[in-house]
This record gives structure tokens, sequence and C-alpha cells, in this order.
């Protein structure tokens, strides 16, 4: 708000260039509006994000709820250990780079494919109808989404009547029951409750397009497909590639509703992730240490990624982050 | 926890306000100003503090309503508690109990009339919260803060409120002439009471107190086949597995059109023991949790990975290959269990009756309303390996150790619960909380025997239950156990009178039984051997123990599917490979810590 005044400050610094603390003390003096403001939003922050970091501690204990920080045990590494040194570690670490690797790729590709599309519909009824269908998915529950799942993949739910109907397989499957469909089924799961959700922030973004490059490009003969590859694209490249780099961070991060619900003994092996892992071993087991180590390492591998994303875009010449 | 699900939403819209931001048109808007800097920085101190105060008050509105829940009445009485002048002179007070079992109602026991009727002697009132939501998020919160209600029934998560200090110990008063009924009821038990430390933190629930009565109905393990199976059979003895699975395969033959599924097992989250107790009970055990007793020598063996299991396996991989076997058994949840079972499709299944309480309840509903809809109810069973075994279906008195109720460290004033509790355990006070008022929910013959008419078995619905607070004390108080009799010889618990039971009984009901020469449900099993131990799975476990238990479960969950559903010749690969994978993990340990703890307590009941 006070872009003025800032302008000034800094032109006025520039002339008589006072240095060091004096300087600082200056400017601050000058921006003190706009210092004021933000201060609740860095105490927010210090409290709900940097505080927080303070129970990393807790990883290194063998932590017992009730007792004083200085009552704790010290344990060091031994539940990075546990962690690393458990063999289904390795599986759950597996499917979590899968399933978050499946979201990331089909989340992106269809949201961006649909949002082409809608743009292409000059019909506005049918449009917005779409549009509102696409995206009513993402209101429901994952526990009512996984209900709807379970039951058009059950051995007598839809999808196993319309296979025998058309005589594509002659026993009904259990498709539930085959670990190996589990990343299939997670991945058409996440697309059919996402998709619309998705697209809303490309065509957000899509609408900033200025239309005066359409009209010249019609004007020198650009078919549709043209349009679309050499204007809306590249219009909207500056909002995928910093959605992009946000999500890499979360890598780690496959999500846990969809595993939790429509995962049981049969699948296991792939719909186990991270967070089912630590909620079966840490929290349940009372261990909030090994949670809070299982965190850390979670914390450090997004952080890590989401440099190196960041790093990448910069090479790149794209926009970035920061 | 730091893990954050809900991320990737938040960061979207933090895109679309940086795109708004980055475009032009809005810039325009910024160049007013300037006389509003003072303005907009007050607001942001008004923020900041605002951001400080709310943190503060929230604390102190905490504090306030903790005590004001409860008037000043603890610290007036706290000095004449020790006078315990009983009764309806004290003032009266409010306790805050917390029940960590899910789906019952909050209340305030002097709402219901038991609750009235028990105020009016002790002046004493609780609010009591059910659980909602996650068991161990919530103890969790509780001992992290260290901030507990004054009496809590931690159902899971007792070893880990006693680990944390949260409740005090009660030795000083259970076995004090000052409590003489606290004393009848505990004082017998009180070795089995001990915690390891030595010190006693729970009342605990199954404590019986006078003749031992067994229940009629089936509340624990059988294997159920629906009534019209046995019927059109000609009420066979089924005794062995072999036996039961030709009942059900001639049946399901002779029915090709009905489209039936011969027999399906619970595998649902933490229900899976369901699927993993059956060898066991048909070995001739009861049920001890993971393991086998050995009635001699007390060595605690686990079934899992044995001959028992083997042949259960064995036994369902050849019902999967007959196609009687439901596959979706391993992945169906508990609420699809419950409706299969009720469906009328399902011949058979193993489970416990408590488990199975909402679908039997359905199908007898039902049947009341149209007697021809019986033969889809189930009938339990108890059905064993060969016939030279006994059946130990039926639970033994026994003594569970990991479950009670416990009075916090933040409670306010001890020794009025304490007072209550032993006002409460008076024999006329139980029988107010189990059977009632007489002439409203029992009456008593010429010879003294307590009963109901059928007008007041039919009016006590839910709701009715509820309001007059049989369902608020039903259990979750120190009590007489289930199995309990009064000193006059009637049954404490009303469904265990065998009036009340012949009562409930359709003639349906007593056609079958009669068919099979029974008077009750429990008398189709044999009678439960002694054993001072039992149940094992009651014993506070420790973490390895808990670690252990849930790698088992997980590695089960994974490989029984493998076994049910491999084809026939490639049973033993898959046995193979699943023992292997058992064979990893600290069986031998777990195995001798449950010994241990069987012949602790053996020894301690012989004391």
């Amino acid at each position: 708000m006070d872009n003025n005044n800032v302008l000034t400050g800094v032109s006025v610094a520039a002339e008589k260039k006072p240095r060091g603390l004096k300087r600082f003390f200056k400017l601050l003096y000058q921006q003190r509006a706009l210092v004021l403001m933000s201060v609740p939003f860095v105490i927010w922050l210090f409290i709900f994000r940097y505080l927080p970091i303070w129970g990393w501690t807790i990883g290194f204990q063998n932590f017992k709820p009730a007792k004083s920080f200085w009552e704790q045990e010290w344990v060091g590494f031994y539940h990075f250990e546990f962690l690393f040194g458990d063999e289904r570690f390795l599986r759950v670490l597996r499917n979590t780079l899968v399933m978050s690797t499946i979201n990331l790729v089909l989340g992106f590709v269809t949201a961006i494919t649909l949002a082409l599309l809608l743009n292409e519909v000059r019909h506005l009824v049918f449009k917005r109808v779409v549009q509102t269908v696409s995206y009513l998915p993402h209101f429901l529950s994952w526990v009512v989404a996984a209900g709807i799942i379970r039951v058009t993949l059950a051995p007598d739910g839809i999808i196993n009547e319309l296979l025998m109907r058309l005589h594509l397989i002659d026993e009904e499957l259990l498709f539930l029951g085959i670990g190996e469909w589990f990343w299939g089924i997670y991945g058409a799961s996440i697309v059919w409750k996402d998709v619309g959700w998705n697209t809303i922030v490309y065509l957000a973004a899509i609408t900033m397009i200025d239309p005066t490059l359409y009209e010249a490009a019609e004007i020198d003969g650009a078919g549709r497909f043209r349009k679309i590859w050499h204007i809306t694209l590249p219009g909207i490249r500056p909002v995928i590639t910093v959605l992009l780099i946000m999500n890499i961070g979360y890598l780690l991060e496959s999500g846990f509703e969809p595993q939790y619900l429509l995962g049981n003994g049969m699948n296991m092996d792939y719909s186990e992730n991270l967070d089912i892992f630590v909620l079966k071993y840490g929290i349940n087991q009372f261990n909030y240490s090994l949670s809070v180590a299982a965190s850390i390492f979670k914390t450090v591998v997004s952080f890590i990624l989401l440099f190196a994303a960041n790093n990448l875009a910069k090479r790149m010449g794209e926009t970035r982050l920061y | 926890m730091t893990f954050s699900l809900v991320g990737k939403q938040s960061a979207g819209r933090g895109i679309i306000l940086k795109v708004l931001t980055i475009h032009p048109e809005l810039k325009g808007v910024q160049k007013k100003v300037s006389k509003k800097r003072w303005l907009a920085s007050t607001l942001s101190l008004i923020m900041v503090l605002a951001l400080v105060l709310t943190a503060c008050s929230g604390k102190k509105e905490a504090g306030n309503s903790n005590s004001g829940a409860s008037g000043s009445s603890p610290t007036s009485n706290s000095s004449d508690s020790g006078g315990d002048s009983g009764g309806a002179a004290q003032d009266k007070v409010t306790f805050t109990m917390f029940v960590a079992v899910q789906g019952e109602k909050d209340v305030n026991t002097n709402e219901t009339v038991i609750g009235k009727k028990l105020e009016e002697q002790t002046g004493v009132n609780f609010k009591i919260e059910h659980l909602v939501g996650d068991l161990q998020t919530k103890i969790g919160t509780m001992i992290a803060s260290n901030d507990y209600p004054d009496v809590l029934v931690p159902d899971d998560g007792i070893e880990n409120v006693i680990e944390a200090g949260g409740f005090i110990d009660l030795t000083p008063y259970i076995d004090n002439d000052k409590y003489p009924n606290i004393k009848k009821v505990y004082g017998p038990y009180k070795n089995l009471m001990k915690w390891d430390d030595g010190k006693i933190y729970i009342f605990p629930f199954s404590t019986v107190v006078g003749e031992f009565v067994p229940d009629p109905n089936i509340g624990q393990g059988a294997f159920w086949v629906q009534r019209r199976v046995l019927e059109w059979a000609g009420y066979p003895k089924i005794k062995t597995v072999d036996e039961y699975f030709k009942v059900l395969e001639d049946f399901i033959n002779a029915h090709p059109d009905e489209d039936l599924i011969g027999f399906v097992t619970l595998t649902d989250d933490w229900r899976f023991f369901a699927t993993t107790n059956v060898p066991n009970h048909l070995a001739g055990y009861p049920n001890d949790g993971e393991v086998m007793v050995d009635m001699q020598t007390h060595e605690a063996k686990i079934y899992a990975g044995t001959e028992w299991e083997y042949r259960w396996f064995k036994k369902l991989n050849e019902i999967n290959a007959k196609g009687m076997f439901d596959k979706q058994s391993f992945v169906d949840n508990y609420d699809q269990y419950i409706a299969k079972l009720t469906s009328h499709k399902v011949l058979g299944f193993f489970d416990y009756g408590w488990q199975v309480g909402t679908a039997n309840n359905a199908l007898r509903d039902a049947a009341l309303a149209d007697p021809s809809l019986d033969g889809y109810r189930y009938f339990p069973l108890p059905v064993v390996f060969d016939e030279n075994i006994k059946d130990q279906y039926l639970d033994p008195p026994g003594y569970v150790a990991n479950r009670g109720f416990g009075i916090t460290s933040s409670a306010k004033d001890p020794e009025r619960i304490i007072a209550f509790i032993d006002t409460l355990l008076s024999e006329e006070n139980q029988i107010l909380v189990k059977w009632g008022i007489e002439g409203e929910t029992y009456l008593r013959d010429e010879n003294g025997r307590m009963y109901r008419t059928k007008e007041m078995v039919d009016k006590m619905t839910q709701k009715f239950n509820e309001d007059y607070g049989f369902t608020v004390f039903d259990w979750d108080w120190p009590h007489y156990g289930t199995n309990s009799t009064l000193s006059d010889g009637n049954a404490a618990s009303p469904g265990l009178q065998p009036e009340v039971f012949q009562m409930t009984l359709t003639d349906a009901d007593k056609k079958i039984l009669s068919a099979y020469g029974v008077q009750t449900y429990a008398e189709m099993f044999a009678d439960p051997d002694e054993r001072p131990w039992y149940p094992a799975w009651g014993f506070a476990k420790d973490e390895p123990r808990q670690l252990f238990e849930q790698q088992k479960s997980d590695l089960q969950r994974n490989h029984i599917p493998k076994l049910v559903l491999s084809k026939p010749e490639e049973f033993d690969k898959a046995w193979d490979e699943y023992t292997k994978a058992l064979g990893k993990l600290d069986v031998q340990g777990y195995e001798q810590w449950f010994t241990q703890k069987v012949k602790e307590v053996v020894a301690n009941a012989q004391k």
C-alpha cells in the first residue's frame, strides 16, 4: 500500500548512502507502517512454523509424554536406525514415491488438458455443466469416495458386471485384492476426484492471456491447435512451472486417506505409504519419537527436492519460486 | 504432528494470489494512502495485541471452566471428607468423566432415573464424555498436557496413562474397612489388580461377586450357522470342522439357484483377530489372545505358524477351491461384513457374539415381525478339529487386567469419588443399576426370585434404557462383574437370570433349542475349565510385545489371503513363505514374556 513511500525511501538512501546500522534504522523508520503491518504475520509464522521445529528433539529421545524435557531419555539416532533398518521401510518409501509421481504426472496432464479443452468450448451452458460436474467429486470426503470406489469395484459391482457382459473376463475380479493394480486404481481415483478442481487455477491463468494475441494469431492464419500450442500453453507456463516446483516439494506426501481407506491386507505391499507406516508403528504404538524421526526425514527430503527443482527452473530461465 | 495432508490445496491458492498481484491493472489502487498510514499501523498493533491476548485468555478460560463446573464445593468439603459424613448432607458436586469408547451419548448422570437416585444418596453427579475420533490422539493429548478429567476409562490406552503417572494409587482404598463395599468386591482381587510396580491404579470391570453364573447367550466365539441349514439337515449333531462344512456344502448343492455364500470371515482393521483366532478355538482353547496356554506347564505358545493354523487355512483353502468361500472377505470392511450377514445369503461364519450383535439383533427383529424369516438367523455351534477335543469357547471366570476405571491425578477430590464408588457398590445400588426399580423394571415372586414381565421387556428399548440410565451404568463403572450373583441367589445381571432369558426366547428359539435338547445356547458348549490367568490378552503389554503384535498382524494380513486363495497345489509353498516370514519376528521373546506373566498370575492367585 505504501508504495510511494518505499520508492522515495530507497532513492533518498541512494543519494546519501549512510552506512551500517544507521542506514538500517533510518530505512526502518521510513518504512515503519510496512514493518508494523508485517509484524503480526512474522509473529504468526514464528509461532506456528518455527517454534514447532523445537519438537524435532523428540526424534532423538525415547520420548515419554508427561515427563519434562530434562527427564527424557536421549537415544541419538536410534529411531532413524530402526526406520532405515526395517525392510518394510524401503517398500513403503517406494510406494510413496511412485504414488506421488502418479499423482503429480496424472494430476498435471489431465488438469491442463481439461482446462485447454474447456477453454475451447464455445457453448457456455455445456462448459459450465462440464466444469461443475468435474469438480463436484472434489467436495466428497475420501471416506465417501472410497466407499463408492469399493462398491464399484466389488465382485458384484458395476465394473465387473460390465466386463462380464462384454465377455472380457470369465470370472469376477477382486480389483482391490490384486496388489499390482492398486497404483492404477489409485491414479484413476484421484483423477476422478480432483481433475475438475485442479483445472480452476489453469482456467484462471488462461483468462489472463491478452485476447489481442489470439486475434493477431488468427489474422496470421493460425488454427485452433496452433493457437493452443503457441499462445495458450506458453501463456500459462509460469503458473505450471511454479505449481510444479511446489508440488515436487510434496513428493513425499502421497496423501493418506485414499491409501488408508482402500488399502487392505492383500494390496498392502503396494498401498502402504510412509504416512500409514508412521501411523501404525509410531502413533498407534504411542511411539512419538519414531513419528517425529520419520517426519524429520520427510522434511529434509522435501527441502532438498524443492531447492533442486527451483534451481533447475532458474537454470532453464523459467519463472520460479524465489 | 508435522504432516500436512492438505498442503497442496493451500499451495494452489497462494499461486492465484501471486498471479493477481503481478497483474498491472491492480497497481493503481495503491496510489492514495499516506494519511491512513497511522490507521494501518495502529490496526496492525491491535492485531498483534489481540493475538497475544487470545493466546493468554484461552488458557485462563479453560482454567475457569474447569473450576466452574464443580463450583467451590471441592475446597469446602475436602476438609471434612476425612470424616466421611456420608450422603446427602454434602454439597452437590459434578465430576468429569471420560470414556474412551465411541458411539455412546454424552450425558450427565443425574439426568437419568438411576443417576438421580444416586445423586440423592451422595450428592455426586458425573458429566460423562465419550470418545470422538481416534483413541491414541485423544489419550495422547491428555497425557501430553497432563490435564485429565476427574475420572478416566481409557480402554486401550491404559498402559500409557499409567506410565505417564495419570492415575492415582488406589491401594489404600481397596482393603479398607472404611469402604466395606469396595472391600467386598475388590478385596479378593487385590493381588491381581497390582500393576508391575506393585500399585493399584484401576477398578477393573470383570470381578465376580458371589457364585459364578454362566451367560445363557453366546457373547463369545462360536461357529455360526443359519438356522434353516440345521432345520433342512434335520438338526444333526455337528462337532468337527469337517462336519460343519459338509452340512454347508450339502445345503448349497441342494439350493443351486440361490447364489449362496458358504463362509465369510472378518478382516477389517483391528477386528482382524476374528480371522486369526480361529485355529486356537478349533484346537479347544479359549480366547487367550495370540497364545495357547498349556493347562499343566503354563507354557504360553503362539499358535500362528503351528500345525493347528496349517489345518485351518488348509481347510479354508479347500473351501475356497470349492467356491464356497467369499473372496471378498479380505477386502470388505466391517460395515460390508455386517451387511452381508443380514443379506440372508451367508450360511456360516466364525465370530464373537458381541461383534456380530448388530447383525444378530437385526435378524432377530425381522424374525419377530415375520416368523417365517427365522431360518435366516444364526445359531452358535462349538466346532473343533477332532471328535476327541473338548471345546472351550465359553469364557472361564476370568479377570481382565488392562481395562478399567481410574481416578486421575487431576481429580479434584479423590476421597469423594471413592466414597461415591463405595455407595455405588452396595448391593441395593447394584440392583438399582442392573435391575432398576422394583415394580418398574423388575418384580419378585414369592420365592424372592427376580424377574421381568413381557411388558417390561418390551418397553425397555434403547431409548428407554438411555433415559433410565441402564446404558450409562451398564459397564464403565466399578460394578459387580457380569457373572456375579446377589446375596439372595439372584443373578446380578438380568440377562443372566434364567427367568428373564426364557422370557426373551421366541417359539422358534425354543424349537431349535429343544431339538438339541438344551435350555440355553450356552448349554450347547462345554463348561469352561478353570484358568486363573484367563484372559491372557488382558495382560498389560510392554512395548516390544505391542510391536510384535503389530508386526505379526501385518504379516498375517498379507499372507493369510494368499494361503486361502492360492490354488490347492500351491498351498504348501505359500505356507512355507508365511512361516519363514513369521520366523523372523521375535516369537521366542513373546512366548517367554507371556509364560512368565501367566506363571506370575497363577502364583498370585494361589496366594
